[in-house]
């Protein structure tokens, strides 16, 4: 679930994390009363530091994606189906203001986007 | 904030030509402070002042609140310190080496040392002379944490290792940090890989301490941007002008390097009637460079 987590990339480490777990629960690969790994276990699996985990999971928590239960551990909380609708296109505008930033750095007007976009959908399966 | 090394006013030479100093090094407790910077910049020598290996011309240095060096021995009772060369007797096995680094240390953790063994695949027969280079940086790391430290002090401790025992090496620190919240102050070229788990940075430059700063400021300070028609006369920028220089693309294209951006700032390119075309976030390897080679040559030239 972690494998694309670049520390290099400009988005903070703890936003890519919180982000990849979001869009899960979103997406319904994890479902209410799921554990998250522990701070230790990921922290040591990403190779990162612990402090950014917490961050990670204190974040899902104000958002009441996660709830962080004292010495057990951190479950993934009841989420309603629009607000994983919401989560998912909020991150699919995301993907797509990224795709149009790139473009215009390479000199391809929105429109030809546009263009490219529909027929990938067109040759893809949905 | 309470800090796990302290140094204030550190001065110290080397002959006629290195001089380093004065520092005030600050290493917040809990953090993970990666020391960058390059070769003969001073981080093997600012480590050995602080652990009282070296005698300062002057100033003073604090580690987990004691004074160095009048008491450095409470001082080494507390803290890990993985050296840039090992300092292990070779006629030892393994199994020897622990014995006599354990009696050494109060808080000794012999489980701990046995597990990480295992973990580490090390046999405790080998004489230590024996080991490879990667099973001696186990070793080393694997001596570090069981001592229990407050303080992990690492010297370039997985620079020129594979990245398997890179790898294992790095995940037995972490989990030693989220088992004790302990701070690790740690010196590498390896800079993506300080990337992954710093939360505090310091640079060193000839001898000097350049910036010390949070990792996510120093990532989001730093900004190469890509600016089209700008006059020569730059009046009062919002942000600190690095450099400036002319751009691969078209002509009247520069690249700006520079401190202290915020999104906010794009309405002064309007004011002076140039056009910001990119701005291009740099990660903390290019942020490095850019800064070492900012500070060495005079703004504008």
């Amino acid at each position: 679930m972690f494998e694309e987590i670049d520390p290099r990339n400009p988005v903070p480490l703890y936003d890519q994390i919180a982000a990849r777990i979001r869009l899960a629960v979103a997406s319904g690969d994890l479902g209410e009363g799921d554990a998250l790994p522990s701070v230790r276990q990921l922290a040591a699996r990403l190779r990162i530091n612990p402090a950014t985990v917490v961050q990670a999971y204190r974040a899902l928590e104000r958002e009441g994606f996660v709830e962080m239960r004292q010495g057990s551990g951190t479950y993934v909380r009841g989420v309603s189906s629009d607000r994983r609708r919401q989560t998912r296109e909020d991150q699919a505008a995301r993907l797509v203001r990224g795709v149009l930033t790139e473009a215009a750095r390479l000199g391809i007007p929105g429109t030809e986007v546009a263009r490219a976009l529909q027929r990938e959908m067109g040759t893809r399966a949905p | 904030m309470s800090y796990a090394i302290e140094t204030h006013d550190l001065q110290y030479h080397a002959g006629k030509t290195f001089e380093l100093g004065p520092l005030g090094l600050r290493v917040p407790t809990g953090s993970i402070y990666g020391f960058l910077g390059p070769n003969g910049s001073g981080k093997t020598t600012t480590i050995r002042l602080s652990l009282g290996l070296l005698r300062p011309d002057r100033g003073s240095v604090r580690v987990v609140g004691h004074d160095v060096p009048r008491q450095t021995h409470q001082m080494f009772a507390r803290v890990g310190y993985v050296p840039e060369r090992p300092h292990l007797y070779p006629t030892l096995s393994v199994a020897e080496a622990l014995a006599f680094h354990g009696a050494f240390h109060p808080r000794w953790d012999a489980t701990a040392a046995r597990e990480l063994l295992d973990t580490f695949g090390l046999a405790r027969d080998t004489r230590v002379g024996h080991l490879s280079k990667g099973e001696t940086g186990k070793l080393l790391m694997l001596l570090a944490i069981a001592q229990r430290p407050d303080l992990l002090v690492l010297d370039e401790p997985t620079d020129g290792l594979d990245p398997v025992v890179r790898r294992d090496v790095l995940m037995a620190l972490i989990d030693y940090v989220s088992e004790t919240g302990a701070t690790v102050f740690i010196s590498s070229h390896l800079v993506h890989e300080l990337e992954r788990i710093c939360d505090w940075i310091g640079v060193m430059d000839r001898g000097r301490l350049v910036a010390e700063v949070p990792m996510h400021s120093f990532k989001n300070g730093i900004k190469r941007l890509r600016v089209r028609n700008a006059p020569a006369q730059t009046g009062d920028p919002p942000f600190v002008l690095l450099a400036r220089e002319r751009g691969d693309g078209a002509s009247g294209t520069e690249l700006w390097v520079v401190r202290g951006w915020q999104p906010t700032m794009r309405q002064y390119f309007e004011g002076i009637g140039a056009v910001l075309q990119d701005v291009i976030d740099l990660d903390l390897e290019e942020g490095f460079v850019e800064l070492l080679r900012t500070a060495r040559v005079p703004q504008g030239s």
